[in-house]
C-alpha cells in the first residue's frame, strides 16, 4: 500500500519524523499485554486526552457514533468511568475477571497526517469465563498520535467481523 | 413466619408453576419454568404462535423494496417495504420446496429470487418468474397458489410494526390495551416523529427469555446490580434515587415502570452529563412540546422516564435517551437481543450524537451497565440448574414477593417491588396453560391503566 507519506514499505512519514510498522506493532503488541494483564490504569496512559474508545454493531457499514448505534462510543470521561468501573469489584460482569488472550497481526501502516497515523491491524481474542469460550475476530482502525517519542490512541475502533455477539460473548471486557 | 406444605410440582409432576400466598405473603414461581426444553416448546407453541409479536419498526424499511431478514419466534421471515410503500412480512422460504428464499440480511429489491430453481418473487409476494413454466398447469390459479406466503396478520401502531401466526387473534390495540397509550406517549417526543437508526446491536445470552422481561421490570437491582453505573452518575453530578417510583400492571402481561430519579431525559429533564449546550434546548424543547401537546400531555411525555414491556417480546426503554429491544427465545437457556437506537427525526447533529453515546454508554452489551444485567441473567440460568431435585422439591423456588404487603393495602407497587414481575408471570401462566395455585384473597386489582389516572380507586 502506497501513500503519498509513504516513505518506502512499512514506513510512513508523520510531520517531521517517520514511524515504522515495528514501532506500531510493540504499541499494539504492548498495549494487548496491558489488557490481557488486566492494567487498566497503564492502559488508559496509551489515550490522548480527547481520545476515543469505539466498537461498531456487526451491521456496521461505516457509519460513525454520530449517526447510527454502536456497541462502545466513548469519549475521553467515558474511558475514564469504564475504566474506574472494570477496576471494582462491583463490575460484577467482570468479577471475577475474564481471562483473555490477544493475537495482534496484519498491521498496515494507511495514512500519516500532520500528527497522527491511520492504522489497521487484525485481532483474534479468545476470552474464557465461567466454563465458557468466546472468539473475537476482528479488525481494529485507529487513529494514533505520533508524538516525538511515542505513539497514543486519538481514536482506538475495534471492529468485530462476528454476525452478532455469540451468545455470552458480551463486551464487558476491553476489545 | 412458619413454612407452609408445599404441593404438587408443576413440571414434571403436573403441579403449580405459580403459587401465590396472600395470607402467607408469598409469591413464587417453579424454577423449571426457565429450565425445562417441553416447556419452552409450550411457550413457543402457546405465546409465539398465538399471540401478536413485535416485529420491526417501520423506519427500519424508509423506501419501497427495503428489507430485512429477521427471525422471530423461530421463523425466518422477511419485512420488507413493497414498491407501492406497504410494509409486509412473508415467510422467508420458497414455495416451491423450502429454500430459505432471501439469504441477506437487508437490502433493496423489487424482486425476492431462490438460487436454487430460479423461481422470482416480487416484493409484494406475487410469483413473478417460474423457469420452465411449460411444464406446469396451464392455469392462473396455480401461479397464484404459490404466492410468497404473508404471516396471517401484521398491524402497526406508532411505526411499531407487530404479526401474528394466528390468523385469529384479536386487533393489535385489543392486544395492546393500555400499553398502546404509553407508545403513543413516546411517540409524540420528537415534532416530526422519532426514528430507528441502523446500527443494530445483536447479541445473545445464556438465559431464558423471561430473565430478560423480569429485569427490565425489577427496579430493586438497580442499586446493587449497577453500582459502577450509579457511581458514575454520581460523579457527573446526578444522584440516583428509588423514592416515588412505581410499577404498573397494564393488563394482558404488559408491565410498566415509571421512573424520575434514575437519570435525565435528553431535550427533556436535563442532567450535568448532557452538557450547558444541551440545558439551554431542553427549556426550549419543553417550550415546543407544550405548545405543540398541551401542558398536560407535554408533562406526562415528558417529566418521567419509563420502561415498557409488550408481552412478550417487546421493551421499549424511554430513559436519557431511547431504545427497543426485541427478545427473540432460541432455547429454553438462549435469548437472541436486538436493540436500536429510536431518535427524534430531524435533530441537531450534536443532539443525536449526544444521544448515541448517552444511551451506548448504559445500554447493551458493551455499556456500563447492561453487561451487568446480562451476567444475573446468566448467573441466574446456571444458578437454578443447582436446585433441580424431585427428591427436595422445597427449594426449588423463586421468590417475588417483595412488596406484597403493601400491595394489600391497596398501594401502588413501588418500583423497587416485585409486582410488575407478579403480574408477568400470572398472565404468562394463563397463555402458557401451567397451572398455578393462588391461596386467600388477591387485592382488588385497580383497573389497568397505568399511572395517568387516579391510584387506588
Amino acid at each position: 500500500m502506497t501513500t503519498p507519506t509513504t516513505v518506502r514499505p512499512g514506513v510512513v512519514r508523520v510531520g517531521d519524523r517517520e514511524v515504522t510498522r515495528a514501532e506500531v506493532e510493540d504499541f499494539l503488541y504492548h498495549e494487548a499485554q496491558l489488557l490481557d494483564e488486566w492494567r487498566l490504569d497503564e492502559w488508559f496512559t496509551l489515550f490522548e486526552p480527547e481520545g476515543r474508545l469505539e466498537v461498531p454493531t456487526t451491521d456496521g457499514a461505516g457509519w460513525d457514533a454520530t449517526t447510527a448505534g454502536y456497541f462502545v462510543c466513548d469519549d475521553y470521561d467515558l474511558i475514564q468511568a469504564r475504566v474506574k468501573r472494570l477496576k471494582s469489584r462491583k463490575a460484577h460482569a467482570e468479577n471475577p475477571h475474564s481471562r483473555t488472550h490477544r493475537m495482534v497481526s496484519n498491521v498496515i501502516l494507511l495514512e500519516g497526517g500532520a500528527e497522527t497515523l491511520w492504522i489497521t491491524a487484525n485481532f483474534v481474542i479468545h476470552r474464557y469465563r465461567d466454563g465458557g469460550t468466546y472468539t473475537y475476530v476482528g479488525r481494529y482502525e485507529h487513529v494514533l498520535k505520533v508524538d516525538p517519542d511515542r505513539l497514543r490512541f486519538r481514536v482506538r475502533r475495534a471492529v468485530p467481523v462476528m454476525e452478532s455477539m455469540d451468545a455470552g460473548a458480551r463486551l464487558s471486557f476491553i476489545l | 413466619m412458619q413454612q407452609t406444605p408445599v404441593r404438587p410440582l408443576g413440571a414434571p409432576g403436573g403441579g403449580a408453576l405459580i403459587d401465590e400466598d396472600w395470607e402467607a405473603l408469598r409469591f413464587r414461581v417453579h424454577r423449571s419454568a426457565y429450565r425445562e426444553p417441553e416447556l419452552f416448546q409450550q411457550e413457543i407453541d402457546r405465546i409465539w404462535n398465538h399471540t401478536w409479536l413485535y416485529l420491526g419498526h417501520e423506519t427500519e424499511l424508509p423506501r419501497p423494496g427495503d428489507f430485512k431478514t429477521r427471525t422471530l419466534g423461530g421463523r425466518p421471515l422477511i419485512f420488507c417495504r413493497d414498491s407501492d410503500g406497504e410494509v409486509r412480512a412473508f415467510f422467508n422460504s420458497c414455495t416451491h420446496r423450502g429454500t430459505v428464499l432471501c439469504r441477506h440480511s437487508e437490502g433493496n429489491t423489487k424482486f425476492f429470487q431462490c438460487f436454487y430453481h430460479a423461481w422470482a418473487f416480487s416484493n409484494s409476494g406475487e410469483l413473478a418468474a417460474l423457469p420452465g413454466d411449460d411444464a406446469y398447469p396451464d392455469d392462473p390459479g396455480f401461479r397464484a397458489s404459490m404466492a410468497l406466503r404473508q404471516v396471517p396478520r401484521l398491524q402497526i401502531h406508532e411505526g411499531f410494526v407487530f404479526v401474528a401466526f394466528d390468523p385469529d387473534v384479536p386487533d393489535l390495540l385489543t392486544h395492546l390495551g393500555a400499553a398502546a397509550h404509553y407508545m403513543s406517549l413516546t411517540a409524540k417526543i420528537g415534532p416530526h416523529g422519532l426514528t430507528t437508526l441502523p446500527g443494530v446491536q445483536l447479541y445473545s445470552v445464556k438465559g431464558n427469555w423471561k430473565l430478560a422481561v423480569e429485569n427490565a421490570m425489577d427496579g430493586y437491582h438497580f442499586a446493587p446490580t449497577h453500582n459502577t453505573f450509579v457511581g458514575y452518575l454520581r460523579e457527573t453530578g446526578f444522584a440516583v434515587t428509588d423514592d416515588d417510583q412505581y410499577a404498573y400492571d397494564l393488563g394482558g402481561g404488559h408491565g410498566l415502570l415509571v421512573l424520575t430519579g434514575h437519570n435525565g431525559r435528553i431535550g427533556m429533564v436535563w442532567e450535568p452529563r448532557f452538557g450547558d449546550e444541551e440545558k439551554a434546548r431542553t427549556t426550549a424543547k419543553r417550550q415546543e412540546m407544550e405548545s405543540r401537546l398541551g401542558t398536560e400531555l407535554a408533562g406526562e411525555i415528558a417529566d418521567a422516564s419509563r420502561i415498557l414491556f409488550v408481552f412478550p417480546n417487546l421493551l421499549l426503554f424511554d430513559l436519557e435517551a431511547l431504545t427497543i429491544r426485541q427478545l427473540e427465545p432460541v432455547a429454553a437457556d438462549r435469548t437472541d437481543v436486538r436493540a436500536w437506537q429510536f431518535v427524534e427525526v430531524g435533530e441537531p447533529e450534536s443532539v443525536r450524537a449526544l444521544r448515541i453515546k448517552t444511551m451506548v454508554s448504559f445500554v447493551g452489551p458493551g455499556g456500563l451497565a447492561t453487561p451487568d444485567d446480562i451476567e444475573a441473567y446468566e448467573a441466574v440460568q446456571r444458578g437454578i440448574v443447582a436446585t433441580a431435585n424431585p427428591a427436595d422439591p422445597a427449594h426449588d423456588w423463586s421468590d417475588m414477593s417483595r412488596g406484597m404487603a403493601n400491595e394489600k393495602q391497596g398501594n401502588q407497587g413501588r418500583s423497587i417491588d416485585e409486582g410488575a414481575m407478579r403480574s408477568f408471570w400470572r398472565h404468562w401462566a394463563s397463555v402458557v396453560g401451567v397451572p398455578t395455585s393462588v391461596a386467600g384473597a388477591p387485592p382488588t386489582v385497580p383497573s389497568a391503566t397505568g399511572p395517568s389516572r387516579p391510584k387506588g380507586e
